[in-house]
């Protein structure tokens, strides 16, 4: 399925290039040192993205992250993130079709695989530990920098968790309903909301689904990346409904802050945390706090290095105390 | 008055090499000042690009929030690039930027699928032939230009700002 998904990007890129459009590949990859008891060395995601102007109004880009499996034959997944393609209809309103990064929150569709841009070395626990559905399949609008407060939105149709990438598990959609405003430069305010029906015995993150979930989940976010001084924050509360459990609720959110004292150094903190309702049923209880506090600098727009430490304090298990150094490119 | 005296001692002669080390140090100051106060001219196709707009509207275009001309063409954005000393007044001018964070600006964008990069030049001639050859596409260079299918901007009603 994963081939047939690669294959239509890679026809798409085939066509632009007959067409004579403008086409370019490009990608990340970061390599990390970290020390946890022991030291050691790895290396991250390998994320190949293709952009390409097929005509006047369509669009295309394509994501593909080559990533360490242990369990795959060659000990590596090859996995498409994203295939959209974008139809302008006017001005700035769009046509949107295909696997998209669900536009939930700032992180999740702004840096998603792109080490390089990332304000710290990993994701905040809210996307790892997934909280929130990290993509999307289906349809939707788009539309961007309406009007003096530059608005913006989505509504994007999607197959919904517990979906495989060629076609829908239950006859439910997901409905993403985003916007956002930025009001002045260098500020986002965002607000999203989004729903949908997982249904029993749905395969969602590895983990099967015993009982229907109604799921409703509500985010906020601000990003301030200024001259000096960075901020982001993000906050979303999940309300998961299942007959048996009722409606649980979770709350999950971190806050990042850095300050450049020249241009290319940053020093940052981030704190996470994590918070489920006793008798939450569709995710892992398991609620945790993160506390980061890094330095960061930027060689250049395409080199960064990262030195990190995290604290993780979790309900069950053990805490984690862990220095990380991440050298990050993009190319 | 001890200043001026140590100003007047200088000219006097007394030390050739401090003379001419001050008369180097102010040319080469000037040359700087001169630098950042490099004046820049929007050129535009003369197919979409209109001949006049607002700083703020130019401002915009330029960040890729405009994606469309009213008459419909895709706005195609043409800058010189961030290491030569037109893209660097270009970055600081326009986008309050250094040449750095222009360019991961553009990176995050494109990598978003919210606009298409720019299309960046290393010298100002072959800038100005593709916003020629490409109907909607507005450039910056460092003045105005009279050549087929290219119009200069009038921005806030000034040729150069």
């Amino acid at each position: 399925m994963k081939i047939k998904l690669f294959f239509t990007g890679f026809s798409l890129f085939i066509a632009a290039i007959s067409y004579g459009q403008s086409t370019q590949i490009r990608g990340f990859l970061d390599v990390t040192g970290a020390y946890n008891k022991k030291a050691t060395f790895g290396f991250g995601e390998q994320d190949l993205y293709i952009t390409s102007a097929i005509s006047d109004r369509i669009s295309f880009l394509g994501e593909t992250v080559f990533r360490y499996d242990s369990e795959a034959h060659s000990e590596f997944a090859i996995s498409i993130e994203r295939v959209i393609i974008t139809y302008n209809l006017k001005g700035n309103h769009n046509l949107v079709l295909g696997k998209i990064h669900t536009p939930l929150n700032y992180w999740n569709d702004t840096y998603h695989h792109g080490r390089v841009l990332f304000p710290t070395i990993d994701r905040p626990l809210l996307f790892s530990q997934n909280i929130i559905p990290l993509h999307t399949l289906g349809a939707g609008f788009e539309g961007s920098n309406l009007g003096k407060m530059k608005f913006g939105y989505n509504v994007f149709v999607g197959n919904g968790l517990g979906s495989s990438e060629v076609e829908d598990n239950d006859r439910a959609k997901s409905v993403t309903v985003a916007m956002h405003i930025k009001p002045v430069d260098r500020l986002r305010l965002g607000l999203s909301y989004y729903y949908d029906v997982i249904s029993a015995g749905a395969d969602v993150h590895g983990m099967d689904v015993d009982h229907l979930v109604n799921q409703h989940l509500i985010s906020a976010s601000v990003a301030r990346f200024g001259k000096k001084f960075e901020l982001l924050t993000e906050m979303t509360t999940a309300l998961n409904h299942t007959d048996t459990t009722g409606t649980k609720t979770t709350l999950a959110g971190y806050i990042y802050a850095g300050y450049k004292i020249k241009e290319k150094y940053v020093p940052y903190v981030r704190y996470d945390n994590i918070q489920y309702q006793n008798g939450e049923m569709y995710y892992t209880k398991n609620n945790r706090q993160s506390f980061v506090a890094g330095f960061r600098y930027e060689i250049n727009y395409l080199a960064v290095v990262k030195l990190e430490y995290q604290h993780i304090a979790n309900e069950f298990g053990l805490d984690v105390n862990k220095v990380t150094a991440q050298f990050a490119i993009g190319f | 008055m001890k200043r001026t005296t140590t100003l007047i001692s200088i000219f006097s002669g007394k030390s050739a090499f401090i003379k001419y080390c001050f008369l180097t140090g102010c040319f080469i100051f000037t040359l700087s000042g001169k630098a950042q106060q490099t004046t820049l001219t929007a050129i535009g196709n003369i197919s979409g690009v209109p001949a006049e707009m607002k700083q703020s509207e130019l401002k915009a275009v330029l960040m890729g929030e405009t994606q469309r001309w009213k008459n419909g063409k895709r706005v195609v954005i043409a800058l010189m690039k961030t290491n030569t000393p037109l893209g660097k007044t270009t970055s600081t001018k326009i986008y309050d930027m250094s040449g750095d964070e222009l360019n991961k600006y553009w990176l995050s964008l494109v990598f978003q699928g919210k606009s298409q990069a720019p299309v960046f030049f290393t010298s100002v001639s072959e800038l100005q032939n593709f916003v020629s050859q490409n109907p909607g596409a507005i450039g910056i260079i460092d003045k105005p230009v009279a050549i087929s299918d290219v119009r200069s901007v009038i921005i806030d009603g000034k040729a150069s700002f």
